[in-house]
């Protein structure tokens, strides 16, 4: 089987830990279900990835060089 | 207006109403039918009973004792003599009368399965999905029980005539039974055994007696000696029954349905009882939502809402009265019926199936619902979009004299919109002229209000006495007059820039004025078109729409991240003359350009020609320029501009200078300098440019298109080769040596191949055409500076118009294997398939200029798909979208404060403030670096010190002063 997740046009996906889940939450003022959401069955998230975690997505961007992304996984 | 202080609205639940409560409201119990009595007064208890509202002004409401217009109107009701099917929920209706038991009204619904629809209803509210599937599917489980599961009884199908009858199919014996089962006793074709009256008692086990009696019809068979006889001679005695179920049936059915059944099927029993949706009760609107209307001979007319209540009172009168007399089933029936038809039309008067109540005149009457429904309904016609005042519409027409801010306004419109002035010391002198003036000259006012809130119209005959009485605290409504702020819009309304605001300047005659500069935005131009203006009514909103709204604000198009507003058309051509080729200009010339702008001074000149100074066209140009100005592009023409300091020192200036959609110059000052500055370059640029075109002078006709005769001979002879070579490969096409194209067919390999060559030969007659127009061909002109046309059309007029499609494929349609009857059958030449050989010039012949209209049609109908397509995706899209906001800290949200995107436009900037170069950043943090330390440090040293560029001299002791000191100027 292909591991999508090393496709050069699949961008990168980690779990965060609790501190810097809180640190995001903090920074935007929010509860995690107003965070975008992610389906747990796709295929880019770590194989680690729990419903309920949140993802940071580091990907290219067309206005600028990264974006950073952050999404509730959800089953 | 009303008195009731606002009340929040903390809650909404929507469910049936009980009849209880109709009662409760009410007014009045309505029992007669008629409206006034002889002496013009409103019958008690009649339909329109004071007590149900007022709507003449000066008259008390009997409930609220407030006047017409400050009490809103009381419901009455109508004590039904039967009761009634409410329409909106037939189909309700008959989902429960098909799901629940006719005998003892439970839900036919073992428990585990009532359990697992509770469970499943539970899930889809949870998840915020419609429960309606689910429901659906309890109900369509329900019916498939034949005996109900908990007192067992029988069930059966019920059928719904729409749209307020239902029926119970039921199973009966036939009334012809005797002859049936005596026909099956006979002998058949396969065994031929009579069955004697014995035989069969003895088979169904009934008394021999008995099956004689049955024989001959003295006996109606019980059911389960009809069904063993059935079984026994394999014969059916039964025909199907309509048992029509009347309201007053299925009012005592849905009465015994237990609440924890309804809580299964989606209904809320503690709001709605299923029984309720059989009216008993009707609520009668208020008067004043029925008002009657005093006809000009003094006849009152009433509400179409009136009438129909009439014929329902008369109905339930008739009703009660025949019931009462004793009358027959059959009328009482009938009566019901129609009772039934009147309140059904009442509420919905368009329902299939139904004759729709008609008016006397034989219109059809407009009840409850068509009150709310379609597009001039209460919802779409009413609440979502109304009609406005204070707005004006009328025919646009340009005016290049005007700043684009501007709009011409027609002195008539001016003197009927009205701007509210509240009088004080400082205006009265002001004041009083308006009023004075009066309503008919200018500069006037159309009304007053008195410091004691009375209104007063001003009329030529009242207003110079009025004006005299004008004093401080009044009001005066006067005309809209030079300067003031109002929004100007025209449909379709498709970006932000489809309305701004402009500052208004009154003038003769008919149509609004506008500077032919905001034609991009409004996509305007002025074959016929309208637009609408709107008179701001309060200083909110003016000061709103002068600050954001007005139209050098909305210079840069947020969805381009350009300047949408600059130089158009012929203002383009006219900064082309001028800077090109850098002509030279005597004093009274180059002062003539620069009339119609605030410079007033010429430069320095460039220099002498015959004793005379002269001014060159980019001189006079970069006079518009601001100072400081650097700019380095490629124009549109392909040159390379260079602006230093403000002066034009090389290049064209023409569509990507100054044009609309992305003039580099335009969007440069708009950015860099302000909006102001900008607005400013744009009506200075586009009067110089239309002195400039006015110097040099600019037309075009035919002639200009033609070529010298050698040149068309060249074109012949290219369009010639072509035909040649496509006469060869349909030649090895048809002796099947073609090649095909690897992917390709062999058909499909020769059309490719004769497009490819027709297209070159279309291409060359172009170039030599080309070749043959100087620079200072107008249509060139007009193609090199992008002020309008292209090359293409160029060649089109002058060289060959070429090939024509269809469906982006040559023009093969019309006969079979031919496009006309003019052509042989299979005949794959140019000219046999739309190859259009003439310009426009030379005029096509009637083959090519039939083949050109099949060409142009299909353009046309694309175009009218195309847009409205586009507009209901545009549509969807916006309304997908309007929630979204950018907050300040920097995150987009919706409405629910979820967040869409973690910063906006993952960069945070606005197209609006950043570069429009795509190539470059969108913010150079460098330039503004650069930028802020140039304006912060006046000392080069003392810049250097701060970015420590320069090390200070060491000084580690006293003894070193004299050292130090020499290695600081100090």
């Amino acid at each position: 089987m292909v591991d999508v997740t090393n496709h050069e046009l699949v961008p990168d996906h980690t779990v965060l830990d609790d501190e810097e889940l809180e640190e995001v939450l903090q920074e935007y003022n929010i509860d995690k279900p107003d965070l975008p959401k992610i389906q747990r069955t796709d295929s880019a998230l770590p194989k680690e990835a729990e419903v309920g975690d949140v993802i940071k997505i580091t990907r290219d961007s067309r206005t600028t060089e990264t974006a950073v992304v952050y999404r509730l996984v959800v089953k | 207006m009303s008195q009731h202080a606002p009340k929040e609205i903390s809650e909404i639940t929507f469910g049936l109403m009980d009849p209880e409560e109709y009662r409760e409201m009410s007014a009045t119990k309505v029992i007669t039918a008629d409206t006034y009595d002889d002496d013009g007064f409103p019958i008690d208890m009649g339909l329109m009973d004071p007590r149900l509202g007022v709507i003449d002004p000066g008259l008390e409401c009997k409930t609220c004792g407030q006047h017409s217009g400050s009490c809103n109107g009381h419901f009455g009701h109508i004590e039904l003599a039967a009761p009634v099917i409410h329409v909106g929920f037939s189909k309700l209706i008959r989902r429960l009368l098909r799901g629940t038991c006719r005998e003892c009204s439970r839900l036919l619904l073992q428990d585990d399965e009532k359990q697992e629809f509770h469970e499943r209803l539970k899930r889809a509210r949870d998840l915020d999905e419609g429960l309606n599937d689910v429901t659906k599917a309890a109900v369509r489980q329900a019916r498939k029980k034949d005996r109900c599961p908990h007192c067992g009884e029988p069930q059966f199908d019920v059928q719904h005539e729409k749209p307020t009858t239902y029926y119970e199919v039921q199973q009966v014996l036939s009334s012809e039974y005797p002859d049936r089962i005596a026909s099956a006793m006979e002998p058949d074709e396969e065994d031929g055994q009579r069955i004697s009256p014995t035989e069969l008692a003895e088979e169904t086990g009934i008394d021999a007696g008995r099956v004689q009696e049955i024989l001959s019809g003295d006996f109606r068979p019980r059911q389960d000696d009809r069904e063993a006889i059935e079984s026994a001679l394999d014969v059916d005695l039964t025909e199907e029954d309509m048992n029509k179920l009347m309201p007053s049936d299925i009012r005592d059915w849905f009465e015994a349905i237990p609440d924890q059944d309804l809580d299964v099927l989606g209904i809320n029993p503690d709001r709605s009882r299923p029984e309720w949706m059989i009216l008993t009760v009707l609520p009668v609107p208020p008067v004043t939502a029925r008002p009657s209307i005093t006809l000009d001979n003094g006849q009152r007319s009433e509400d179409d809402l009136t009438h129909k209540l009439v014929d329902i009172i008369r109905i339930n009168q008739r009703f009660m009265e025949n019931r009462e007399a004793g009358a027959p089933q059959l009328i009482i029936e009938d009566l019901w019926e129609l009772l039934q038809y009147h309140v059904t039309t009442f509420m919905d008067n368009e329902i299939s199936g139904t004759p729709p109540a008609r008016h006397r005149s034989g219109r059809p009457l407009k009840t409850l619902s068509q009150r709310l429904k379609g597009k001039e309904g209460r919802f779409r016609g009413s609440l979502s979009g109304k009609r406005v005042n204070f707005s004006a519409r009328t025919v646009i027409s340009p005016d290049p004299t005007l700043s684009l801010n501007e709009v011409g306004v027609p002195d008539r419109i001016a003197s009927e919109m009205t701007q509210t002035m509240n009088v004080n010391e400082r205006n009265l002198e002001d004041a009083r002229r308006y009023v004075s003036n009066g309503p008919e000259e200018h500069p006037g006012a159309n009304y007053v209000r008195r410091s004691d809130g009375r209104r007063l119209k001003v009329t030529e005959k009242n207003c110079e006495e009025l004006a005299e009485k004008v004093e401080s605290g009044w009001e005066v409504s006067r005309h809209l007059t030079d300067g003031d702020i109002v929004i100007f819009n025209r449909q379709p309304s498709l970006h932000r820039m489809s309305i701004m605001a402009h500052e208004v300047v009154v003038m003769p005659y008919k149509t609004f004025r506008l500077n032919t500069t905001v034609c991009p935005p409004y996509n305007a131009d002025f074959d016929g078109d309208e637009m609408n203006m709107h008179a701001l009514q309060n200083e909110e909103a003016r000061a709103e729409a002068r600050v954001l709204m007005r139209v050098q604000e909305q210079m840069l198009s947020p969805k381009e991240g350009r300047n949408i507003i600059g130089a158009i058309q012929d203002h383009i051509t006219g900064t082309y003359l001028l800077t090109n080729k850098n002509p030279r200009f005597n004093e009274t010339q180059a002062l003539d350009l620069l009339r119609t702008t605030r410079i007033d001074e010429l430069p320095e000149s460039d220099g002498t020609e015959d004793g005379k100074a002269y001014w060159t066209g980019r001189t006079i140009f970069s006079e518009l320029l601001p100072d400081d100005l650097n700019l380095e592009f490629t124009s549109n023409a392909g040159d390379n501009v260079v602006i230093e300091d403000g002066q034009l020192l090389e290049g064209t200036v023409d569509a990507d200078a100054v044009g609309a959609f992305g003039g580099e110059i335009v969007d440069s000052i708009a950015k860099l300098y302000s909006k102001t500055r900008g607005r400013i370059f744009i009506n200075e640029v586009s009067s110089l440019a239309v002195r400039t075109i006015m110097h040099f002078g600019f037309s075009i006709s035919i002639d200009d298109e033609s070529i010298p005769p050698e040149a068309q001979a060249q074109v012949d002879e290219a369009i010639e080769e072509a035909n040649e070579r496509v006469e060869e490969l349909i030649d090895i096409y048809q002796q099947g040596e073609l090649e095909p194209l690897p992917g390709r067919s062999v058909d499909e390999t020769v059309e490719m191949k004769i497009m490819q060559a027709l297209g070159q030969a279309r291409d060359s007659a172009g170039e030599i055409a080309e070749e043959h127009f100087g620079d200072e061909n107008p249509a060139v002109i007009m193609a090199d500076s992008g002020a309008r046309g292209s090359m293409l059309n160029l060649t089109q007029m002058t060289g060959c118009v070429g090939q024509q499609s269809v469906r982006g494929e040559r023009i093969n349609r019309g006969y079979e294997d031919r496009t006309l009857s003019h052509f042989a059958e299979g005949d794959l030449s140019a000219d046999a398939r739309g190859f259009v050989e003439h310009s426009y010039r030379e005029g096509l012949d009637p083959k090519e200029f039939f083949f050109h209209a099949m060409g142009g049609r299909e353009g046309l109908v694309d175009t009218a798909v195309r847009t409205s397509k586009s507009g209901y995706l545009q549509r969807r899209l916006i309304n997908a979208l309007t929630e979204l906001e950018a907050q300040y800290d920097g995150t987009v949200r919706d409405t629910s404060d979820t967040i869409v995107q973690f910063e906006f436009g993952e960069d945070g900037t606005s197209p609006t403030k950043v570069s429009s170069d795509v190539t470059e950043p969108a913010v150079d943090v460098d330039q503004i670096a650069d930028k802020v330390l140039d304006s912060e440090f006046d000392d080069t040293t003392e810049k250097q010190r701060f970015l420590g560029e320069t090390r200070e001299p060491t000084n580690l002791s006293e003894h070193a002063d004299d050292w130090w000191l020499a290695q600081t100027d100090d």
